[in-house]
């Protein structure tokens, strides 16, 4: 499922990866962990198609990480980012604007289907109807995470999915997650709950 | 009606006295913008009373390659402009904003000129020359708010462009909001100003032409006109302008490259 073989990545002066490995098959859940500044979101970048100066081979569902690919990778993979102050007016445009997208179309969900997530997600149930600027960052947190998943997209990756939320949601978000076994999920986590339910940890 | 009024020499200086309010209001506040405004306005001055002795020879002369050449570098100069002003990379952007600018105003000079005053020839130096240096002098602004929006909201939410391209979008789709917002803050302005045309502003042609001594119902006429070739004109130069320099400010990955930015001190 995804291959990652002899990677090296260098930011200026600094030596993020050299000669790393690492073979995830698929449905495995994933917990990348180590100290700030080691390579965590760097590597979920990387197979976003974020990091375009990289060595070594890198194959995501059979496909080589490469320009002429990338399209048909980020068709493959659902990201949520670290950072989910992500400026849209209001919270429905937020949320929504993945499955407008061409190649998402199918995935749009149904009022049940969302409303459903909401409340698992224990989000209120007329969050789509306030400005972004209105919820906090946790409740964004949660929001996306729940785009990424009704996205059913067979990667997923998740760049402190957890970092937002207090400790009660975070073991339910967790179990939650973790229970997609049609998904590969890859996450970059300080969070010890998640490392603890996940198949295997990646240490940088 | 009657000849135009001159303004002497002595007059117009004297007249400039007035620059002396702004520059107190400016001073007083402490605004930091006197030393610019003075250098802004002798810059205009001098430009404005060359071109008025270059016009005059051109006028004369009337020869197609210098009109021509002329108009050249008016969009060199524009392009350098609005590369300036939007603190963007000259040598990846220069050539991409110089092509659309002239893609675009070669399309709405000929529809103006050929089409609507169907003029014999329509690099006639009296009005190929004023009326494309209006249009270009018009759709700058609208380009740099334009580039500067969409590059600087592209740099400063490139979370919000990546969230979109890594769940799916293509290049195109993740592009749009800040197209869409490019737009809107470039044409607002121009929208809302063309709104109050007649009511509350009078358009510089239009009086300019009935101070010349044209009859105002003609003044009007090339003014309407003029203000959908300007509007035309600008919309295709923004919209061009950012889908030419898409092609050179992205990687092969489609992220945005950090040397398009002059003051470049991000990294990926």
């Amino acid at each position: 499922m995804i291959h990652i073989s002899d990677l090296q990545i260098r930011f200026k002066d600094e030596t993020v990866f050299k000669n790393f490995d690492l073979q995830i098959k698929p449905g495995e859940n994933i917990a990348i962990s180590g100290e700030s500044g080691k390579g965590k979101s760097t590597l979920l970048h990387l197979l976003a198609g974020f990091i375009p100066d990289f060595s070594g081979n890198v194959m995501i569902n059979t496909l080589e990480l490469c320009p002429e690919n990338i399209q048909e990778i980020r068709r493959q993979v659902a990201w949520l980012p670290q950072e989910t102050f992500l400026k849209m007016p209001t919270v429905k445009e937020l949320f929504f604007a993945p499955f407008y997208f061409t190649h998402n179309k199918k995935q749009k969900p149904n009022s049940k289907q969302y409303k459903e997530l909401f409340n698992r997600f224990n989000l209120p149930k007329d969050i789509l109807n306030k400005k972004s600027k209105e919820i906090s960052g946790g409740q964004k947190q949660r929001l996306l995470l729940a785009a990424c998943l009704l996205l059913d997209k067979p990667i997923l990756l998740l760049d402190e999915p957890t970092s937002a939320l207090d400790q009660k949601i975070k073991q339910t978000i967790t179990d939650y997650v973790l229970e997609h076994k049609n998904m590969t999920i890859l996450s970059a986590t300080h969070d010890a709950y998640w490392i603890n339910q996940s198949d295997r940890i990646i240490h940088l | 009606m009657n000849a135009v009024l001159d303004i002497q020499y002595f007059r117009l200086f004297a007249g400039m006295a007035l620059m002396l309010i702004p520059l107190f209001i400016l001073w007083y506040y402490k605004t930091g913008l006197v030393k610019a405004t003075i250098i802004a306005v002798l810059r205009m001055v001098a430009q404005l009373l060359l071109v008025g002795l270059y016009l005059e020879y051109i006028f004369k002369l009337n020869s197609l390659w210098i009109n021509i050449g002329w108009v050249l570098a008016m969009a060199l100069i524009g392009a350098y402009t609005i590369v300036q002003r939007s603190g963007l990379n000259y040598k990846i952007l220069l050539i991409p904003v110089l092509l659309s600018g002239l893609i675009s105003i070669t399309l709405t000079d000929a529809y103006f000129l050929g089409f609507v005053i169907k003029l014999h020839n329509i690099f006639d130096a009296r009005y190929f020359i004023p009326i494309t240096g209006m249009m270009m002098g018009n759709t700058i602004k609208n380009v740099v708010i334009a580039l500067d929006a969409y590059y600087n909201r592209l740099d400063e939410e490139q979370n919000l462009y990546r969230w979109h391209l890594a769940n799916g979008a293509t290049q195109q789709e993740a592009l749009q909001p800040f197209m869409r917002d490019a737009l809107k803050r470039a044409f607002n302005p121009m929208i809302a100003n063309t709104a109050i045309m007649g009511l509350i502003s009078l358009p510089g042609v239009m009086t300019g032409q009935i101070l010349g001594g044209s009859d105002p119902n003609i003044a009007v006429k090339y003014q309407i006109m003029l203000l959908i070739t300007i509007f035309t004109s600008a919309i295709l130069n923004v919209v061009l302008t950012i889908l030419f320099t898409n092609r050179v400010a992205f990687d092969k990955y489609h992220n945005i490259k950090k040397n398009i930015f002059r003051n470049n001190t991000k990294k990926n």
